[in-house]
């Protein structure tokens, strides 16, 4: 591909997300009566049982509850990562359903960004390599000002040509945040992000999610188990048993820490 | 502590299937190999056995001219049966004539095969003393009456009263009158049998109805064979002896092993050898790679206060299973691969005696004792490496192998490959005496040398070769590159067991392709006649020497001569004769006279190859006593040296010389000079009109004829590649295995790319490049490793093989090239598709 058609194209992405960030109600993704089923007969764990819930364009949602309470695999079924066993899925307008795995890799690769919460990295590639491993996958150069405009931000400018060994691990998770952030997908999945961060680097890493949500128009979803972390999203959602339970808009941590309370006391006996 | 081992390897089960599969196959080809030779040495065993079953006493002479290829031995006097008769406790006596006699059928071709002996001899009349026995018609009385052995008799389509010819050389029409079987078997193996009366025997093949081949003799009852062999030798003249049939038995044994069976066995070992060691590098990769997965659990298993020591036992114990069970299934593995050799010889033309597999308790244990130390001794490495993982290692995230390439390693292999290449160099330069053996010694340095550079070579060498793929696959070939090598030691190792068996087919194409152009060309060049009458096979088949004489009487041919073989002791060692009518020969063939003159050699002068006579510092002049099957022996004169031992052979003898010595004379050969205006077409209808009443054998034109002349080195190429193919094959699961393993060990990255979108394509086709990286790298470094061995050969041997031309046939290279590529294709098919199916999120929960 011609370098200056890569430059128009990146362009062109960039005015596409400044036109979604006027206000707007559009759903980026939902999930309608999902059922998540694991195992079978007696084995069986429904690890969601009935979750209905929309994931508004351009805003930061935190999943919060007890372990076990089926988070991560609400994330990974909405992501496209995994199928459900009954109820849908919307990404913009396509059930993911209905995609093959071929458009499925696509749509992950093209539209949506992921954090795991543990083992992030290639570890035959530099970060940078990593950082830019999506868009490797599909061919494209990624554009150059906002590569340093996250790596900067990330605090990763002097770590690049390192490899994932060389890193520690709050460094690997903020390569790997990077690399969800760096082709601008409309989608961003962080499943513990700042599990193995100390409370400033953590920090740091949720204010410029925040940013990319605020000023970028990007959705962000994310999974946590700490008060803190989940007060930088702009609503707080609460699985209790693969069940939807609560839910809250403009969390403070102490009102967050209240409802966990309520919940796990609910759970307990 | 090794139950502990020995647990973990069952819960693995699985992933050790790849190293059991490489000791697997190695021994089952070795075990097959061992039960093909003891089947066919036990088949020969009981045929022998059968054949001489009531023969108490054998009369022979005592002479015997041995050359390696076969031997002869001369006939006795007739007057002796008398004597023999006479001793007291005989109860029975035979004589008996046997030479050669080719059988031809109803369109007057040859019957048999390239391989297995003709026989024309004299029906023994007492039942115990003959192994055959009619099953149809009747005994032999008059003159022109044959038995023929139902085999015979089968394949040439004759039944009982069919008229047809018998060569002796000379045809005679004969009619068959009895059908006989060897034992209740068609045959003595694939050996054509026809016997005369006695003295039409004597007339036919021997020339003289005063001489008999051997006398076979019936003890009375309560006369031992070694007491009735003692009484008969009292009584014998000299130079004839009497042995029992218990020695006769085991002497023809020990001749077939010597000619045959032996070289059979050590040729077959030598490949079971390069599969062994090609399965060896299989077995060291795959406990390398699983000792590293293990290295976590090593690490906890010291902290938790095991031992060096007890890891060391406990992973080796391991080892030493996966041979033992390996190398019990290979065992029967070899039973197949045994039948599988069997035909495959067969097909070459080898016509082996039919039988059931011999398999003895001594095959087993070899079998399985070599299988189970090569796994064991390929095992050591690995384990080692892995009992000195620190406790600490049990808190690391990452378990990976070293990929550290030491001094000590550059300084060995780098040592090792230049003692190597200055051995091969050397002998290649000098081509003395021992060259070849220096050579070969540095092949094998070179070898070792190439494989502990290995690990070395792979990252660059990945790099190199790898370098198309990014451009051809995108990230996907980044990553199979990246992949190739991360881990040179395994890549290196993964290749190694290509390398070699790459290594030995251009190496062995490159020898054989030299020394057919070396062949081709020397005759070739001295072949100066137009047309060739050849006879099929090994040596097996022979021309009636009136051949050459009623071909050269034809107005369309200007000279055509008959080249004979025989053997003489000449100068105290017994060699092979040629011999031909000298002063014809030259017409037709540019011996390239060096000293003396050959046309006018006389019967009590020789013709000896420049070579021989250097060796043993003989001249022109020179007086050399030589001795016949016969027991005779006069000083002959060296009348001529030559260059040409190609055609000629090291001694040639006129045929004035040989035919009072000889038995039978027999051309093995004709070649032919066209007169000057006939064209060589015409004359080769001509000549056919000739040859067709004389057995059929090959007219060949002169191109024909050249290149035909190495064609021995075609079948037996055949052979060699059909055999080396198995070294490819395990090679190439040995690659399938490791890319397995390491996509096991790689499934949490697999599922990342899934993740963060790789498609199943990119995937696969990741796996595939780091596969074709692999196997490119193998086969270049084999490729170059045999045409650079192969050259040193090929220098080497200049002198004693002959193999003044080199080539390296590029077509046969390039295919071997490609076949390596096609071999990492396929090797990556199954993990490929493994690594594209995985769950992506089970991928990234993976362990
Ligand atoms: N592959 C699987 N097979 C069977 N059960 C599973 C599987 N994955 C998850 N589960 C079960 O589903 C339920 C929800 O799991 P999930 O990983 O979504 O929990 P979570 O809320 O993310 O927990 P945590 O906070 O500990 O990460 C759990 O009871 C878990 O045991
Ligand atoms: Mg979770």
């Amino acid at each position: 591909m011609a370098p200056d058609r890569v430059s128009a194209m990146s362009y062109e992405l960039s005015d596409g997300a400044r036109q979604r960030r006027s206000p707007n109600t559009n759903i980026a993704a939902s999930a309608h009566d999902a059922v998540k089923v694991y195992g079978a007969g007696e084995n069986a764990v429904r690890a969601l049982d009935g979750v209905t819930v929309d994931f508004e364009q351009g805003r930061f949602t935190a999943i919060m509850g007890p372990s076990g309470s089926g988070k991560s695999t609400l994330m990974q079924c909405v992501a496209g990562l995994d199928q459900l066993t009954s109820g849908r899925v919307l990404v913009g307008e396509r059930d993911l359903s209905e995609l093959s795995d071929r458009a499925l890799t696509l749509l992950r690769r093209d539209e949506i960004g992921f954090v795991f919460q543990s083992f992030n990295l290639l570890p035959t590639l530099s970060a940078a390599e990593n950082i830019t491993l999506p868009l490797a996958l599909a061919g494209r150069r990624p554009d150059g000002a906002w590569l340093d405009q996250v790596v900067t931000t990330l605090g990763l400018a002097d770590r690049l040509s390192h490899r994932p060994t060389e890193l520690s691990g709050g460094q690997q998770q903020r390569v790997a945040v990077a690399r969800a952030l760096v082709a601008r997908p409309q989608l961003m999945f962080a499943d513990e992000p700042t599990g193995n961060l100390d409370s400033r680097a953590g920090g740091e890493i949720l204010a410029f999610l925040r940013r990319a949500v605020r000023e970028l128009d990007q959705t962000v979803v994310m999974v946590t188990h700490d008060p803190l972390a989940a007060s930088y999203a702009d609503r707080v959602l609460f699985l209790a048993d693969g069940r939807l339970v609560d839910e809250l808009s403009d969390p403070e941590p102490e009102r967050i820490l209240d409802r966990l309370k309520t919940l796990t006391e609910g759970v307990a006996p | 502590m090794t139950r502990i081992a020995l647990t973990s390897a069952w819960v693995r089960k699985r992933r050790l299937v790849g190293a059991c599969l490489a000791v697997f196959l190695g021994v089952s080809f070795l075990s097959g190999t061992l039960v093909l030779g003891q089947t066919l040495q036990r088949n020969f065993d009981s045929l022998f056995a059968d054949a001489n079953a009531g023969t108490d006493a054998v009369v022979r002479s005592a002479t015997k001219i041995d050359t390696r290829m076969d031997f002869q031995r001369g006939p006795i006097d007739t007057a002796t049966v008398a004597r023999v008769r006479a001793v007291d406790g005989v109860a029975s006596v035979a004589p008996y004539v046997e030479g050669y006699g080719q059988l031809l059928d109803k369109h007057g071709d040859g019957i048999g095969g390239s391989g297995p002996p003709r026989v024309a001899a004299s029906w023994i009349a007492d039942p115990r003393l003959n192994a055959y026995r009619l099953v149809q018609g009747r005994a032999p009385h008059a003159a022109g009456e044959v038995v023929v052995n139902r085999g015979a008799a089968k394949s040439g389509k004759l039944a009982l009263g069919d008229t047809t010819v018998l060569e002796t050389p000379r045809p005679t029409r004969v009619k068959i009158v009895g059908i006989a079987t060897f034992g209740s078997a068609d045959g003595f193996g694939e050996t054509t049998y026809t016997a005369f009366d006695l003295p039409a025997a004597q007339r036919l093949v021997l020339g003289a109805t005063d001489r008999v081949s051997s006398i076979r003799v019936k003890a009375a009852a309560g006369v031992t064979q070694d007491e009735l062999a003692a009484r008969l030798n009292r009584v014998l003249p000299t130079g004839v002896q009497a042995i029992t049939g218990t020695q006769l038995t085991k002497e023809n044994n020990d001749d077939i092993n010597g000619q045959f069976l032996g070289s059979l066995r050590a040729f077959l070992l030598v490949f079971a050898g390069i599969a062994l060691l090609v399965g060896a590098f299989s077995i060291y990769n795959t406990l390398s790679i699983l000792a590293a997965q293990r290295t976590r659990e090593s690490a906890l298993l010291r902290a938790l206060g095991a031992s060096r020591t007890q890891l060391l036992g406990a992973l080796l114990a391991e080892s030493l299973l996966v041979g033992l069970v390996a190398s019990v299934a290979g065992l029967f593995g070899g039973v197949a691969i045994a039948e599988l050799l069997k035909a495959l010889f067969d097909a070459f033309g080898g016509g082996l005696p039919a039988g059931g597999l011999a398999f003895t308790p001594g095959i087993a244990i070899i079998a399985i004792v070599v299988g189970t130390l090569v796994t064991a001794v390929a095992g050591v490495a690995p384990a080692r490496k892995a009992s000195r993982v620190p406790p600490i290692a049990a808190l690391r995230d990452v378990a990976t192998e070293a990929t550290t390439t030491s001094r000590r390693r550059r300084l060995l292999g780098g040592g090792l490959a230049a003692v190597g290449v200055l051995a091969v160099l050397l002998a290649a330069l000098t081509q003395g005496g021992g060259a070849v053996t220096i050579a070969a010694v540095g092949a094998v340095l070179t070898l070792a040398g190439m494989i502990v550079c290995g690990p070395l070579a792979a990252r660059p060498a990945s790099t190199v070769l790898g370098a198309p793929l990014p451009r051809l696959s995108g990230m996907a070939g980044t990553l199979a590159r990246d992949n190739a090598r991360r881990n040179p030691r395994r890549t290196a190792a993964t290749a190694a067991a290509l390398m070699v068996g790459v290594g030995v087919v251009s190496l062995f194409t490159v020898f054989a392709g030299s020394l057919k152009a070396s062949i081709q060309d020397s005759v070739g060049r001295s072949f100066a006649g137009d047309l060739a009458i050849t006879t099929p096979g090994w040596g097996g088949g022979a021309l009636d020497p009136q051949v050459a004489a009623r071909v050269g009487a034809l107005p369309q041919v200007a000279a055509a001569v008959g080249l004979g073989e025989g053997a003489a002791r000449v100068g105290g060692s017994s060699r092979r004769l040629t011999i031909a009518d000298p002063a014809q020969l030259a017409r037709v063939v540019d011996l390239g006279v060096r000293a003396g003159a050959i046309g006018q050699l006389g019967d009590r002068q020789l013709a000896l190859s420049e070579k021989l006579a250097r060796a043993h510092g003989w001249h022109l002049g020179s007086r050399l006593p030589v001795g016949f099957a016969d027991r005779t022996t006069s000083p002959f004169t060296v009348a001529a040296l030559y260059d040409n031992d190609r055609i000629a052979g090291d001694v040639l003898v006129s045929r004035g010389a040989w035919a009072p010595h000889a038995v039978q004379d027999l051309d093995s050969v004709v070649f032919v000079r066209v007169a000057g205006g006939v064209a060589t077409r015409a004359a080769e209808t001509a000549v056919r009109g000739i040859t067709r009443g004389a057995g059929n054998p090959d007219v060949k034109t002169r191109q024909q004829y050249v290149a035909s002349s190495a064609g021995g080195i075609n079948a037996l190429l055949g052979i060699v590649y059909v055999l080396l193919l198995l070294a490819i094959v395990i090679a190439l699961m040995g690659i399938a295995n490791t890319l397995a393993l390491s996509i096991h060990e790689r499934t949490r990255e697999l599922g990342l790319l899934r993740a963060v979108g790789a498609t199943r394509r990119q995937l696969r086709s990741m796996i595939r490049g780091e596969s074709l990286v692999i196997a490119v790298f193998g086969t270049v470094g084999g490729v170059a490793l045999g045409v650079f061995l192969g050259w040193g050969l090929v220098r080497a041997a200049a002198d004693s093989a002959q193999t003044d031309v080199f080539t390296a046939p590029i077509g046969q290279l390039a295919g071997v090239l490609v076949v390596g590529a096609v071999v990492g294709v396929l090797a990556s098919l199954r993990p490929a598709r493994r690594a594209a199916r995985l769950d992506v999120l089970r991928a990234i929960a993976a362990e």
